[in-house]
């Protein structure tokens, strides 16, 4: 059936000239593009947390000044959400969509390389936060009227960073979403589509929903601080809480734009090592789409103690558990795909198995968050920052490692090292652990976010300490990980389909050929689904 | 006395669930509404260290019986996923979700709604400062004064950014905002100086934003109040 695929291409993607880099409209190298960007600025964004981390040490102010630490907390905050948890998934939209569609590229290349190009002058702007005079201290959130203030930096600045982030996709989101609506090959259809095209779609579509309700947001900040208007200015009729409606009407959702792909890719690896068809597929993949759904009507919850309307306070509590149900689904499915199945800890079964145990814990310590009895004391503490890092830093950021390794031999026609690997996964979930389990403690014990000091009889000392501890082993983690992908281009060279797995990406060589098939359409099977294991009939 | 009704057994099956506990475990009420609080810490702890145990302990089981073996366990089985079991864990975790959450609406109604008779507060914040002003038109700068066993109310607003007002010993905060006055309350059972932070980040000072909650003897309050 495919034994008339494509041949290897004469020379690889990573041999290609500066030339090609730059003007490429090959899906796979746009996707490396997106990848290699992302990367680095998580490892700059990673630096930021660390030297939050070193400061927080001890009481008092050791390395950083306050408005110094500030500039830290708004670009790790900002770079890590828009950088990394968002647009590394940009990397795997870009290269396993039209190959697990058997398509040969996306609907729209140029546009697709366009959108690239706004992400990297986006990725510019940010760097420019850097030069002195220019740090932004607005935090990611950039709540107004402190936004609009002197003491947060160029208010323009942040406007424009968001504005060309926001091009670069609703770019993708319209090339993707057409790409998957009619380009896919015969046979290919909503219910036996790859999960992981279900979640990169569904968070697409979100961010096609939400995004421009961010930007018109800040669009609004701009039009206050330079033009005199005042939407968010009470002394002339407006209302600063308009703006964090605004925000959170997208940025609520953001979060499942990050988690969704996540869900997807857990399938993916999870099937695959466990050597068993996903369990409850079809409720899998209604999971993903009532999150979407249902995402859209929880914002409020972020907003709790903003002097909203009681009513509206119960009715986004109620809205926010129910998404606790779609998430249940599919932890229960997972588990259920482990029974009875022949399960192989390779790398990326292990990111996968621990983004899902952090998944867990970030799942059920976001439940009490929901609920404004609780959040009515932990508002706006260490508890918030140490869950969202289990749920989003941490599932997302096991999922996008597990997805590296899992695809490293498609993407590179190498195998990684496999011990380099295992030891960057325990290093990772020992320190995230210690580090993200501590600083919800702390928040418990009443310590605030986005402090640069705190008192030294508040008891908070030696909490804070373990998690810098924990913190320098999560990177030293994450430092050996790069280092498996660095020593991996010289590994063993890979097979077609290393896992054995019907996934279409597998049947193509590896790294793929520009045009990834060499026949269209693409020939599925009848009764094709990506997760057909178990014994052969 | 509310510590000891803690579900004791919790703590047995997972040192997870005593470190959190212990953390929130107020030896007293040293104030009002701490109380409400607590209670639902303890419901959720439950539920999560029992959501956790039911998902984790048969996952590792299953890693582990199912573990890939050359010759003994090379191919996973193919189950079909019958509609029974998936009903069971969609229902039953929306009744444990909505008994959550309407358990947390009663609590709440309790934690926002000032008892009858309190002592208004209005309260200014600023970068970086909280300024108290009391109903005979006293007013008091980083120290918030209060009688011991009164409820008291803060009306609050904000003169510039915004910021946030929490009192660690009653466990409840809220935002005070540019053009709006919004609301909290409180009561202290005993006399003592307590830390408030500011929760809402306002920039270069925001760590340094505290104020002190004194809870004074009722007596003592009036002298105080009265007091130029």
């Amino acid at each position: 059936m495919h034994d008339t695929a494509a041949t290897a291409p004469a020379a690889a993607w990573y041999r290609a000239s500066l030339r090609e880099w730059l003007l490429t409209t090959d899906h796979k190298k746009i996707a490396v593009l997106y990848g290699v960007t992302s990367l680095l600025f998580f490892l700059v964004a990673g630096a930021m947390g660390l030297l939050i981390r070193l400061e927080l040490s001890a009481p008092g102010l050791q390395f950083v000044s306050p408005d110094t630490y500030n500039h830290l907390l708004t670009g790790h905050g900002a770079v890590m959400l828009l950088w990394w948890a968002i647009a590394f998934w940009g990397a795997f939209t870009n290269f396993l969509i039209p190959i697990m569609i058997g398509a040969r590229d996306c609907a729209f290349p140029r546009l697709n390389q366009l959108s690239y190009w706004f992400f990297f002058t986006a990725s510019v702007l940010v760097l420019l936060t850097f030069v002195p005079g220019n740090e932004i201290r607005m935090m990611w959130t950039g709540y107004p009227p402190f936004s609009l203030h002197d003491n947060a930096g160029p208010t323009a600045l942040y406007v424009l960073i968001i504005v060309f982030v926001a091009g670069s996709t609703l770019g993708t989101g319209v090339n993707f979403i057409t790409t998957v609506l009619r380009m896919r090959a015969p046979g290919i259809g909503f219910w036996n589509m790859n999960l992981i095209v279900h979640g990169l779609i569904a968070s697409i579509v979100v961010q096609l929903v939400g995004v421009p309700s961010f930007v018109g947001a800040v669009i609004m900040l701009y039009l206050d601080k330079y033009l005199g208007t005042g939407f968010f200015d009470p002394a002339i009729g407006g209302d600063p809480v308009l703006y964090q409606h605004l925000f959170w009407f997208y940025s609520h959702p953001a979060v499942y734009v990050m988690v969704l792909p996540a869900f997807g890719l857990f399938s993916e690896v999870l099937s695959t090592m466990s050597r068993k068809p996903i369990f409850g597929h079809k409720s899998m993949v209604a999971a993903i789409w009532a999150i979407a759904l249902l995402g859209f009507f929880i914002w409020a919850h972020h907003m709790f103690t903003s002097g909203m309307p009681y009513w509206l306070r119960v009715f986004m509590s109620y809205t926010t558990v129910l998404i606790g149900v779609p998430t249940g689904v599919k932890i229960f499915n997972w588990v259920a795909t482990l029974h009875r199945g022949a399960i192989r800890f390779t790398t990326p079964m292990l990111f996968t198995l621990g983004g899902i145990f952090m998944f867990l814990i970030g799942g059920l310590t976001g439940i009490p968050l929901a609920l404004p009895a609780f959040d009515v004391n932990v508002h706006d503490s260490q508890f918030v920052v140490g869950h969202f890092h289990y749920v989003l830093g941490m599932a997302m950021t096991l999922a996008a490692f597990s997805g590296i390794y899992y695809w490293y031999p498609k993407l590179t026609g190498r195998m990684y090292p496999e011990a380099l690997g295992k030891t960057s996964f325990w290093l990772v979930l020992i320190g995230s652990n210690l580090f993200y389990f501590t600083q919800m403690v702390a928040g418990i014990e009443g310590m605030p976010r986005r402090y640069v000091d705190y008192p030294a009889d508040a008891g908070w000392t030696l909490l804070n300490q373990i998690q810098t501890v924990g913190a320098f082993v999560l990177g030293l983690g994450v430092l050996v990980s790069l280092l498996a992908w660095w020593r991996g281009r010289n590994g063993p060279i890979a097979q077609r389909d290393p896992w054995g797995s019907p996934s279409l990406e597998w049947t193509t060589p590896s790294p793929p050929p520009p045009q990834n098939f060499d026949r269209f359409p693409v020939q599925v099977p009848a009764g094709w689904t990506p997760y057909r294991y178990g014994p052969k009939p | 006395m509310k510590r000891n009704q803690r579900p004791r057994s919790l703590c047995a099956v997972a040192a997870v669930a005593s470190v959190l506990a212990g953390a929130a475990a107020a030896a007293e009420p040293v104030a009002y509404p701490a109380g409400q609080w607590d209670h639902i810490f303890d419901v959720w702890i439950a539920v999560a260290v029992g959501i956790y145990l039911i998902v984790a302990v048969p996952m590792l089981y299953f890693l582990w019986r199912y573990r890939y073996r050359p010759g003994v366990n090379e191919v996973g089985a193919t189950e079909e996923a019958g509609p029974g079991i998936e009903v069971l864990w969609t229902v039953v975790p929306l009744i444990i979700v909505l008994f959550l959450a309407t358990q947390s609406v009663a609590l709440y109604a309790k934690q926002r709604n000032a008892p009858e008779g309190a002592l208004d507060v209005k309260v200014e914040a600023m970068m970086w400062a909280w300024n108290f002003e009391y109903p005979n038109g006293k007013q008091s700068t980083a120290e918030l004064v209060v009688p011991v066993g009164k409820p008291v109310r803060l009306r609050m607003t904000s003169k510039d950014v915004i910021h946030s007002f929490h009192v660690p010993a009653a466990k409840v905060m809220e935002d005070a905002v540019p053009g709006r006055i919004t609301e909290l309350w409180f009561q202290f059972n005993r006399a003592g100086e307590y830390r408030s932070f500011c929760r809402e980040y306002c920039g270069t000072a925001h760590a340094y934003m505290l104020a002190t909650v004194k809870a004074v003897a009722a007596d003592e309050f009036e002298r105080w109040l009265a007091a130029k």
